[in-house]
């Protein structure tokens, strides 16, 4: 069966293309409980944030974007570099530190990027994200292509300087760059309610002379279809946008946190409202795909991440002398 | 006897939907929501209105911001939550309306858009509103200054003018299979997208009939086809809705659809509708919308039936409060 067409201009929502979003939130969910796993039997070095919780929003944003599209990301970013096409045996490699990683197990969990797919990295700097999407913004308009940026970034790194530099520059430039704050609650361990002089992300943006919208980060329909409005808008030249998706994180800032800053009614509220569980139900309610169709999708992802492992733990670790490698371009 | 009681009802998401991207609505920030409700509370003060209960919400707090810039000001006037859960949504909305008629409000402020007074006119029965617009479409509210709607609200909770100053505005009661559902204020429209997504209705590809509750040309959003459809022989008797069918083989109207949103529209048919008359459609699936929002997931044997009510909320007309209010001296000493 396929859903009419949402808004004028962006591709319809029909029944693969719900499925492919449901698997790709639900590679998400696995990736993300195998990682915390496996941190807590101290497999995985440094740190991992996950991102569990939050996959609406990754999954909603890139599906409207090809190999061609940039990213950026932040230190949550496994997420997006599902979403954007990043190879997952890859991505847990790089998690080991090892040697067939995305970047040669010299970056780990907060650096992943594969520039191949357009994804330009995960980024340990708070508010990091923001000026390399503006620069890819500005190698998409000199393309002429129809390229854009999407910038991932959270809350607490809305309050950074970066975001000021960031979205003026993109305003008065007018790039194609669509920046996706994921307004998870907290940055960190502080509420927004106290790190914030506002209440919506969004409302920033008319400083910028840029439209700020505000979507439910938990239905990956509504981020498909303003994020979808969005992209459209800049691959027209229209300029930069802001969407801000509310969403919600289901474990700490980083695996080893006690969360002790929020309540389990708070936890439990919103695990009631899980992204995948409504895209499921959305689609069983609607004969759009039965409970046996979605079993075996989690089934087969369930099966990608456990050979993503194999794969990954198989792979040597870097050599020593090659320390200095891959780490800095070198320029002609 | 008590003190006379306004309450004031000042959501927090309105005015930030996707509209913003596909149309040019304004952003109406907290901040400046917290600024009207400033100049409404000054106003409430100055006709002498000492009670004065809000809607609690937690991520923002419009109300104790608006209080804590006003301590310069002595104010005489004593503002306080209503105890009731905080839960993030509309439903937070229609609870306060319901217990601030409970305790006898005599006028209830709204801020927001059609959307915020729907779900009000929910729970606020027969206590009138006074409705300053800070959404999107704004039919059912207005653009007003919040000093005059704070003196006309107090002047309204006071008794100072006579109930000739209000109004009461009609209402669409919505059933799906034969159970009352929902309400709308304004219209009601049956779209073809089958989920509520970001709510909003824009795009009148997906749109496939329109009940309205009133016919009025300088309105923005669904409510403006009906304005287009007027004839010169139909009158715009606020208690006679709309039932418009889209569609080719009949006329092409211009409508302001959204802000900065005009568009030819292709009506295939479209009949005045009286009060108490009802529409009912088998759409199949899909969804309803509510006053602009997309609020009800249809599945493919709903039956929906759309009924035109007259006993919509009360609402202050400001204008000829004020002028009452003047005409028996209530601004002089």
């Amino acid at each position: 069966m396929a859903i009419q067409n949402v808004g004028s201009s962006i591709q319809p929502l029909d029944t693969s293309l719900l499925l492919r979003l449901y698997e790709q939130m639900e590679t998400i969910r696995q990736f993300e409980e195998q990682a915390g796993k496996e941190f807590a039997a101290g497999k995985i070095p440094g740190f991992v944030h996950l991102y569990a919780g939050e996959e609406a929003v990754a999954v909603g944003v890139c599906a409207h974007l090809t190999d061609e599209d940039f990213i950026t990301s932040h230190h949550r970013g496994h997420g997006h570099c599902i979403a954007k096409g990043v190879d997952i045996r890859e991505m847990v490699a790089e998690l080991l530190g090892r040697e067939a990683g995305s970047c040669r197990g010299k970056g780990g969990s907060m650096h992943i990027a594969d520039v191949h797919k357009g994804m330009l990295g995960a980024n340990g700097i708070v508010g990091g994200g923001y000026p390399l999407a503006v620069g890819a913004g500005l190698t998409a308009r000199a393309n002429g292509k129809g390229q854009v940026a999407v910038c991932f970034f959270g809350d607490g790194a809305s309050n950074q300087g970066t975001f000021h530099e960031g979205l003026n520059l993109a305003g008065i430039w007018k790039l194609p760059v669509v920046f996706v704050a994921e307004n998870n609650g907290y940055a960190e361990t502080t509420p927004v309610t106290y790190h914030m002089s506002c209440r919506d992300i969004a409302d920033r943006a008319a400083g910028y002379g840029m439209p700020g919208i505000t979507v439910d980060g938990l239905d990956v329909l509504a981020v498909y279809e303003a994020a979808g409005e969005a992209i459209v808008r800049a691959r027209r030249g229209e300029g930069p946008s802001l969407v801000e998706c509310k969403t919600y994180r289901y474990y700490g800032h980083f695996e080893g946190d006690t969360t002790t800053y929020r309540t389990k009614d708070e936890l439990a509220f919103y695990r009631g409202r899980d992204p995948i569980l409504g895209l499921r139900r959305f689609m069983v309610d609607r004969t759009l795909a039965t409970e046996q169709d979605l079993d075996a999708i989690n089934q087969r992802v369930q099966e990608r991440i456990a050979d993503a492992w194999q794969f990954a733990e198989a792979s040597p670790l870097p050599a020593p002398e090659e320390t200095l490698t891959d780490v800095y371009v070198k320029y002609p | 006897m008590s003190l006379p009681l306004v309450g004031i009802i000042a959501n927090p998401a309105s005015g930030r939907d996707i509209r913003r991207l596909v149309a040019h609505g304004t952003v109406f920030d907290n901040n400046e929501k917290t600024a009207i409700v400033r100049r409404v509370l000054l106003g409430l003060e100055a006709v002498g209105i000492r009670r004065v209960a809000y809607m609690p919400e937690h991520d923002f707090g419009i109300l104790p911001r608006a209080l804590s810039e006003l301590h310069g000001h002595s104010l005489q006037l004593e503002a306080f939550p209503l105890e009731m859960p905080v839960l993030g949504t509309s439903a937070d909305s229609t609870r306060a309306a319901q217990l601030l008629a409970e305790l006898e409000a005599g006028c209830i402020i709204t801020l927001g858009g059609d959307g915020t007074n729907r779900v009000v006119a929910k729970g606020c029965g027969t206590v009138p509103l006074v409705p300053i617009s800070t959404g999107t479409n704004n039919v059912f509210p207005t653009f007003l200054e919040g000093t005059v709607a704070g003196i006309a609200a107090g002047l309204v909770a006071r008794g100072c003018v006579g109930k000739g100053t209000l109004q009461r505005a009609p209402r669409l009661e919505v059933l799906v299979n034969g159970v009352p559902i929902d309400s709308a204020l304004v219209d009601v429209v049956i779209s073809e997208q089958p989920f509520v997504g970001t709510r909003a209705i824009w795009d009148l590809s997906t749109v496939r009939e329109v009940v309205l509750s009133r016919v009025a040309p300088a309105t923005i959003g669904l409510s403006a086809l009906g304005g287009a459809l007027l004839n010169t022989t139909a009158d715009t008797n606020e208690h006679t809705g709309m039932h418009i069918v889209l569609g080719n083989g009949g006329r092409e109207v211009m409508a302001a659809l959204a802000p900065g949103l005009i568009k030819w529209v292709q009506v295939r048919e479209s009949r005045s509708l009286l009060v108490d008359a009802s529409v009912q459609f088998r759409p199949g699936a899909g969804t309803v919308a509510l006053d602009g929002e997309r609020e009800i997931e249809l599945t493919m044997n709903s039956v929906v039936e759309v009924r035109l009510c007259a006993d919509g909320p009360f609402v202050v007309n400001v204008p000829a409060a004020l002028e009452e209010a003047a005409r028996a001296g209530h601004f002089q000493r």
